[in-house]
């Protein structure tokens, strides 16, 4: 017989069950030792184990939920009736009180992760073996047999040092405040009240860790034969305490900071900030944080908010004080007959409606991405990009039908060449570019794939400058007429929201000039043979060229460059191996047109991103994320001057090397005494996750 | 018995309620699916049934002071199985109007 394939196998003299005794009385070191381990077990599962391999391995629990109690009453640690003399004592019905609140816990942890999209056995796994973990009994049952074991351990009869009787009482409250701020209906104006308490008393619950006695026979694996028969027990998941306390801890504050969402403007872009840095939020969200946001995105009150979110999102982007977009268009009613045709300005309200309907999916799908952890956003992005690529064209369709309307009334002016498109391209344009710098963010990409890299992301940005540049003369434009026509209100609105363009603009030059800088400045690396190239005997470089474009090589206008162009940019002076007579001379020579670009770009990437950080975070639309927005720009800004003393350090060298460079280029001789460290993700080498700058050293 | 009479008796069992024991003294009861000339038997909606270890039994002997008092068996679902020829005892034919007949 087989131990791998037999889940029933048993070692000789091997038990089935367990022989402990969940009903032989324990002492209050044992309570501490016993309700941090299930902590412990309680954050392993968190961060995706399952629970037949954590809180289930617990003997306790196990009493509690099998066989199925049918009331709260009934689950107890025996079933049935027991003589008086052998009912459990105050200590067990403590544990019992704190036991069935964890379990009450994970029901609502369950509740909540399914209810938002999650992918299981990857984030989580919310399998609970046919145990029902109370989905019926509501919270104030709960709470009450956790105030009832609270009572009984102030009871001055029960004798116990008081620092122990402290450090019970402190886990049992601990376990009432967060089951109350896990509760599924928590109203949203209260919400950043449940969390505080919470995390102001985990401290003495860390303090008093050390009270504790293990009990390691109160869990077993060999519960795991009933839980799931099909697979062998599988060993328990030891998280010490120390790493399962910092989990917690990260889990509420994570939880209290995305409460702060529902006091954000209620503007999509605030949102759309505020959930990019929420993914980005080192460490990375636990799940249940995350549904716990998205949950909150995706509530009832902020969804159906008075108008739609694409609606402020195009209207903020596009449609500054339009009359496309004024509320009166949606009360005009047709006409009786229907033959006659519609007035002019529900046809807008009609087509309006038809575009924002036809925008949910793509804009739902966008959301939910952002609602992930990074890594999973970026793959992701890669499909909705395609959602909004067929987006795309729709809109062309609906804009030339809002321009014929538009013309019919006479005021073709007013409003920009194809809004809609437009405003769908800038989106998507945006959304690629993230895709490419999430990309860096995660080491995606080789170092000798950043130039290559770099340069694409330069040439989406770059084109997203130009869009954002006509949408900026159309507020100019617009502005002037209101003027004109004497709206000084509307005139001033459209002037504020020119600023966030503004802030656009300047942060997709910035981010354009940068890229071109690096992309060049790691070209030249790679033409010095400084760079590390794995040998790759089975692929091309078109391959590989395709492989990194294959996520945007369907779109429609194409953004991928054609192969050859794209080679030219990134091997302008031919092969690595064997590069033209024209580089050396170029690269020895400090006032070269290939330098004075490099450091042309850099200097114009510092000043779009200080211009960014000028125009502000609200301007930005990160209003709600002040602080981190702001750590993120100058991150960039002491990337641009890293890149500038790297560009300098290089040029030095190979100018000072004289004619060893020539046998470096030509042969691949390393001499130059030219290194290049390159900051890895996550080491907090980088001053901004996405750029990232090699480091001149001495080689 | 040549081959098809015993593809035959074999073909009678196909979806009916089999109790198999096997040399660990495990009882497995499920619908027969399949089996080959190595006598491995697939059996769908498995229960796997194990006696208490001893000492349960003894302590329920001692307690009751009946040598033959019952004890309840263990038994968990396993589902679908393949009982490995080797290891089978003994294969019991559950037939609905009898309690139970040795093949």
């Amino acid at each position: 017989m087989d131990p791998k394939m037999d889940s029933g196998f048993l070692l000789p003299n091997e038990t089935l069950e367990d022989s402990y005794n969940v009903l032989a009385p324990i002492l209050p070191e044992e309570v501490i030792g016993i309700m941090d381990q299930l902590l412990c077990y309680e954050m392993a599962w968190h961060t995706g184990y399952p629970l037949s391999q954590t809180l289930f391995t617990s003997v306790y629990i196990d009493k509690l939920l099998w066989p199925e109690p049918k009331t709260v009453e009934e689950a107890q640690f025996y079933r049935g009736d027991l003589p008086a003399g052998r009912r459990p004592g105050v200590l067990l019905e403590v544990l019992r009180a704190y036991c069935l609140a964890l379990v009450k816990c994970c029901d609502f942890v369950i509740a909540k992760i399914t209810g938002r999209d999650y992918f299981e056995e990857e984030d989580f796994c919310t399998h609970t073996y046919n145990r029902v973990l109370f989905v019926q009994v509501p919270l104030d049952v709960f709470l009450r047999e956790l105030d009832a074991a609270v009572e009984r351990m102030e009871d001055t009869d029960l004798e116990m040092s008081s620092s122990l009787r402290k450090a019970i009482i402190s886990r049992l409250d601990f376990r009432r405040d967060f089951l109350r701020a896990l509760d599924l209906d928590c109203p949203l104006e209260h919400l950043s009240n449940y969390w505080p308490p919470i995390l102001s008393n985990l401290t003495s619950i860390f303090t008093t860790q050390q009270l504790g006695k293990t009990v390691p026979g109160s869990f077993s694996t060999k519960i795991q034969r009933r839980l799931a028969s099909t697979v062998p027990p599988r060993p328990i998941v030891e998280l010490e305490f120390k790493d399962a306390f910092e989990k917690l801890k990260q889990l509420c504050i994570d939880c209290e900071e995305a409460t702060r969402f529902t006091s954000l403007e209620p503007d999509p872009l605030e949102y759309q900030s505020f959930l990019l840095v929420f993914a980005s939020r080192a460490p990375t969200p636990l799940p249940y944080s995350r549904s716990y946001l998205a949950t909150l995105l995706f509530h009832p009150q902020i969804l159906n908010a008075t108008s739609s979110l694409p609606l402020t999102d195009v209207r903020t982007l596009v449609l500054p004080c339009s009359t496309i977009l004024s509320p009166a268009n949606w009360s005009f009613s047709p006409p009786r007959n229907p033959l006659l045709p519609k007035p002019p300005r529900l046809q807008l309200a009609l087509l309006v409606d038809e575009f924002i309907e036809r925008t949910g999916q793509p804009y739902l799908d966008f959301w939910t991405a952002l609602g992930q952890n990074t890594c999973r956003l970026r793959r992701m992005l890669t499909h909705v990009i395609g959602g909004w690529d067929q987006l795309q064209t729709d809109a062309s369709i609906v804009d030339a039908d809002l321009m014929r309307v538009v013309t019919e009334m006479g005021m073709r002016d007013e409003v920009m060449d194809s809004p809609l498109t437009v405003w769908v391209y800038q989106k998507k344009l945006w959304m690629i570019e993230k895709c490419v710098l999430l990309g860096f963010e995660q080491d995606i990409y080789l170092p000798d794939e950043y130039g290559g890299m770099y340069h694409f992301l330069s040439l989406i940005s770059g084109r997203r400058k130009v869009v954002l540049e006509a949408i900026s003369a159309h507020f100019v434009t617009r502005a002037r007429q209101l003027q004109h026509a004497d709206q000084l209100p509307e005139a001033a609105d459209v002037e504020d929201g020119a600023q966030h363009i503004a802030s656009l603009i300047s942060e997709a030059d910035g981010v354009s000039s940068l890229g071109a800088a690096l992309a060049s400045f790691y070209t030249v690396l790679l033409y010095l043979k400084v760079l590390p190239r794995p040998a790759r005997p089975f692929s091309s470089q078109e391959l590989r060229f395709e492989l990194r474009m294959k996520p945007f090589l369907a779109l429609q206008p194409p953004e991928v460059p054609p192969f050859k162009d794209w080679l030219d940019k990134v091997q302008p002076y031919g092969p690595y191996e064997l590069p033209s007579p024209s580089f050396l001379a170029d690269v020895q020579n400090a006032d070269s047109q290939l330098w004075s670009n490099m450091d042309a770009n850099i200097k114009r990437a510092k000043e779009a991103f200080s211009a960014v950080m000028k125009i502000g975070a609200t301007n930005a639309k990160c209003g709600g994320v002040k602080e981190a927005w702001a750590r993120d720009v100058k991150g960039v800004l002491a990337s641009c001057v890293a890149l500038g003393i790297a560009v300098a350090g290089v040029r030095s060298r190979v100018a000072r090397s004289g004619g060893g460079i020539k046998m470096e280029v030509e042969m691949g001789v390393q001499g130059l005494g030219i290194g290049i460290e390159i900051p890895l993700m996550g080491t907090a080498k980088r001053y901004a996750e996405g750029w990232v700058v090699a480091k001149v050293v001495k080689g | 018995m040549d081959n098809t009479e015993a593809s035959v008796y074999l073909s009678q069992f196909i979806g009916k309620n089999l109790r198999i024991h096997t040399t660990d003294d495990r009882v497995f009861g499920g619908q027969m699916k399949c089996t080959d000339k190595d006598r491995n038997i697939i059996l769908a909606l498995t229960y796997e049934y194990r006696a208490p270890p001893a000492d349960v039994i003894r302590e329920a002997v001692e307690a009751s002071g009946n040598p033959s008092v019952p004890v309840t068996w263990n038994s968990r679902y396993v589902g679908l199985v393949v009982v490995p020829g080797p290891h089978v005892k003994k294969i019991e034919f559950e037939d609905s109007g009898r309690s139970g007949v040795v093949l």
